[in-house]
């Protein structure tokens, strides 16, 4: 869709694909994000009436492949949605802005990085918004794929960054989930298993984030369960204790007849909306970001080196070990609060190998040690996913044949050890792209 | 010079690919009616799903060929739109929202496990949308949802169903029962089982209630204790690939007593993995292939002459479930064209269904209740392996 993916023809190739390279490195992010939104408004006021106008049945809602796959005759008309709705605003809105955002770009990253930052997530935000506004069916995609970026990313704390091999995710996952919705369903609902609401309803949305937070901070204490006999092993034993504990976890929850065993907990309130759910992911990308890099991340990375090593140069490598993995537990269970609430519906059997191997598989494709690796992992194979849905069973070939690629030709992940330097990202672009970034983050240091 | 024809070319390429869109389609006269499937067509349990999509194309085929469905005097043709839900509870959702909100579905087949058509019943629940899981036994499915149907029975009258047959067909006083604890559709079985014998025969009278975990491969340990306890029938719950290892087991044990089991039993499978150690046991099902008169056999030939299988209980209830939407729609008065607007009628009409002619049974819902009553046959496993009509158990 980018001019650059054109293929070079004849002597004057280098030099278009120069001036392609050129455009993309003078548009800032935000410029992007500009272009983005313009395309996204463009769909919303007038998408109806282009679908109408190009005999397509409806807004092609994922890049049109939820019908262009069973109805081919409609490729064409796709393509031509797809190219006069998203391309071409994002390209033209991306160069007709360029000169403005690198402006604004400048004057925010000068004066205060943070509310440039905060710019940018808010025109992410509503990029979504409006995005998701078309259909529900967008809604709920998107939803799940932002806590499968939560799940992904706080796995690769302990994965990717610790070097660990834990399968406790799904367990984690399934504890947050539980507690969430026990605080949900027995406080602020009228359930047929616990009775009437103990507090009133409308004060719900204030304890929610309570709620998430309980639920994290469960999930950490059953890591604790995990970490304090399994820190003394390392490599296979870790990954046979933790997957252990994921076993446990659903048998206590089948067990345990109170909070519905088998048969699952249903009824919990409606409240994991976009914006909750965008907040959180926003929040655990920031933090598990910051706290990757920090001298504690550092330390991580030199835990999973050489433990001896590392403990040589100070670091308190159980202390860290342990906080990392409660930090990652911590994580997981707030994406399973959020999971019960979307869903409305949390039952045991969902938080078995299945989960697990979904977790390490978007894991994996996007690459170990890598905060966007994980973002892009988890993005691509849940949207992928959902795009090849009306596949079938051919889904499931296609699928793990892009892992096995992926795994054959770039073995740590598509995006591996790679820092994620939010500033570096929405730094101006203008001049010579390169160096301004260069100078911008020799200033930020 | 070579800008300019690059330009040219991208140009007559746009100009190429906007006329193939605006070709006009081949125009469809009679107007279309969308019936969603959401099923099980990858994942744990991929047989489920092929029957319901089996089950309901012929369906469809079947009204086409007759000119379309007849709706207040104007015919419509049906379409299906077939979403595949990967056997996982999130995915169910997601596959009845694409049904709603992009595919406008007047009403849904599917899911058809539990775990996956509570969830999915929530979100069809939501958006006022009919659903209808042909074989769903979780009561949560249906339970506060007045969108939300099904057309097999419950688990809790499954289980006085058995406890009537052991116990007038045998007179049996001394029960065994192994259940899979972790799975909630046997456990929830093997319970209303335990209750009701009980209260049939005192308290005490279930001497052997033995409990395993999912994918569990050995039990022989508990199968010991059940032969040890004197219980004069065994009854497992258990879905038809864990059924051969239980009653193998058994019999080298030398069990040599009935064997029940319930109506996930009821796959062409069973016979295959278990062979001759199966003939001649009982359980409940929707439907029994082997003995058929009338309707359901004409489905039973036609659906074999299609497919090349017998129809299992879940193509049977698919076929019902399909066909409970189509008579709604039927009796819906008239369409208006406004998906909601429809939905809603459908729903209306699909809540009087009162003696509906299935070929699992004549199948009514109550008032309030999207749980149908209706009888439960009894099969048996005859000497050449086929599900054979035994007798029918009406609460």
């Amino acid at each position: 869709m980018e001019p650059h993916l054109h293929r070079p023809s004849g002597a004057l190739g280098g030099g278009r694909r120069d001036r392609a390279a050129d455009f993309a490195r003078g548009v800032p992010l935000l410029g992007w994000l500009f272009g983005a939104l313009l395309a996204v408004l463009l769909e919303s006021f007038f998408g109806r009436d282009l679908a109408d106008f190009l005999d397509l049945p409806r807004v092609p809602v994922l890049f049109g492949f939820e019908y262009a796959l069973n109805k081919p005759r409609l490729i064409p008309g796709t393509l031509a949605f797809l190219f006069l709705v998203y391309a071409l605003p994002l390209l033209l809105g991306a160069r007709l802005l360029r000169g403005p955002a690198n402006r604004i770009a400048r004057l925010l990253a000068a004066r205060a990085p943070g509310v440039a930052l905060l710019l940018h997530l808010a025109f992410l935000y509503g990029i979504l918004h409006l995005w998701t506004e078309v259909s529900d069916y967008r809604l709920i995609v998107a939803k799940i794929t932002l806590i499968a970026v939560m799940l992904t990313l706080s796995l690769n704390v302990v994965n990717g960054f610790m070097g660990e091999f834990s399968c406790s995710h799904p367990g984690f996952m399934a504890l947050g989930a539980y507690a969430g919705s026990l605080v949900t369903i027995v406080g602020f609902t009228n359930s047929a298993m616990f009775g009437a609401a103990l507090l009133p309803p409308a004060l719900g949305p204030v304890f929610f984030p309570l709620a998430l937070l309980l639920g994290g901070a469960v999930a950490a204490v059953g890591a604790l369960a995990v970490a304090i006999p399994s820190f003394r092993t390392r490599g296979d034993y870790l990954a046979i204790i933790s997957l252990a504990f994921t076993f446990i976890v659903k048998s206590l929850i089948e067990n345990l007849e109170i909070v519905g065993g088998p048969r699952g907990l249903r009824g919990q309130p409606d409240w994991a909306n976009l914006p909750v759910v965008f907040v959180c992911t926003v929040i655990c990308v920031a933090m598990i970001n910051q706290f990757v890099r920090s001298i504690y991340g550092l330390g991580l990375n030199a835990v999973r080196d050489n433990e001896m090593a590392a403990e040589a140069m100070t670091i308190n490598t159980r202390r860290t070990k342990m906080v990392a993995f409660l930090f990652a537990a911590f994580w997981a269970g707030v994406a399973g609060v959020l999971f019960a609430h979307v869903l409305r519906y949390v039952n045991p059997g969902t938080f078995g190998l299945q989960q697990l191997a979904e977790v390490l598989a978007m894991m994996y494709f996007g690459g170990l040690n890598s905060v966007v690796g994980s973002i892009v992992g988890a993005v691509s194979i849940n949207l992928l996913s959902e795009m090849l849905r009306p596949l079938e069973i051919w889904k499931w070939i296609f699928i793990p044949l892009l892992l096995i690629l992926v795994m054959i030709f770039r073995p740590t992940g598509l995006i591996a050890f790679r820092e994620f330097d939010p500033l570096a990202w929405i730094a101006p672009r203008d001049g010579n792209g390169s160096r301004e970034r260069r100078e911008n983050s020799g200033e930020g240091k | 010079m070579k800008n300019v024809r690059l330009c040219t070319v991208l140009f007559a390429v746009l100009v190429a690919v906007l006329g193939l869109a605006l070709f006009p389609a081949a125009a469809q006269k009679t107007p279309v009616l969308k019936i969603g499937i959401n099923a099980e067509i990858t994942g744990d349990i991929p047989k489920v799903g092929e029957a319901t999509k089996y089950a309901a194309q012929m369906y469809v085929e079947d009204v086409n060929k007759a000119g379309g469905i007849e709706v207040g005097g104007k015919k419509y043709r049906l379409e299906l739109a077939i979403e595949d839900n990967e056997a996982k509870a999130e995915s169910a959702a997601k596959a009845a929202t694409k049904l709603i909100t992009v595919d406008e579905v007047i009403a849904i087949v599917g899911p058809q496990a539990s775990k996956q058509a509570v969830p999915a019943g929530e979100v069809c629940n939501n958006y006022k949308t009919p659903m209808v899981s042909a074989w769903s036994t979780n009561p949560n499915t249906t339970k506060d949802r007045p969108y939300v149907f099904r057309a097999c029975f419950l688990d809790d009258f499954q289980g006085p169903a058995l406890s009537i047959f052991a116990s007038q067909e045998y007179r049996f006083k001394k029960a065994a029962v192994l259940y899979d604890v972790a799975s909630d559709y046997p456990k929830g079985l093997a319970e209303f089982f335990k209750k009701d014998w009980e209260k049939r025969n005192g308290p005490g009278s279930v001497v052997a209630y033995e409990s395993f975990t999912t994918k569990d491969t050995d039990f022989s340990s508990q199968l010991t204790k059940i032969i040890n306890s004197g219980a004069e029938f065994l009854f497992t719950p258990q879905y038809y690939n864990e059924v051969p290892l239980i009653v193998q087991q058994a019999k080298q044990l030398g069990w040599k007593k009935p064997i029940l089991g319930s109506d996930s039993w009821a796959s062409d499978e069973l016979v295959k993995l278990c062979g001759k150690d199966c003939f001649g046991h009982f359980f409940v099902s929707h439907y029994a292939s082997a003995g058929a008169k009338g309707a359901t056999k004409e489905f039973i030939d036609r659906y074999k002459a299609k497919y090349g299988s017998i129809p299992d209980d879940v193509a049977a209830l698919t076929w019902d479930a399909i066909g409970l939407i189509g008579a709604a729609i039927r009796n819906a008065g008239k369409l208006t064209g406004d998906v909601k607007k429809d939905r809603e009628a459908v729903r209306n009409a699909l809540a009087q269904t009162k003696d509906y002619p299935g070929i699992t049974g004549t199948i009514s819902f109550p008032p309030g209740s999207g749980d149908p009553i209706k009888c439960a046959n009894i099969v048996k496993i005859n000497d050449k392996g086929e599900f054979e009509f035994y007798k029918s158990v009406c609460p």
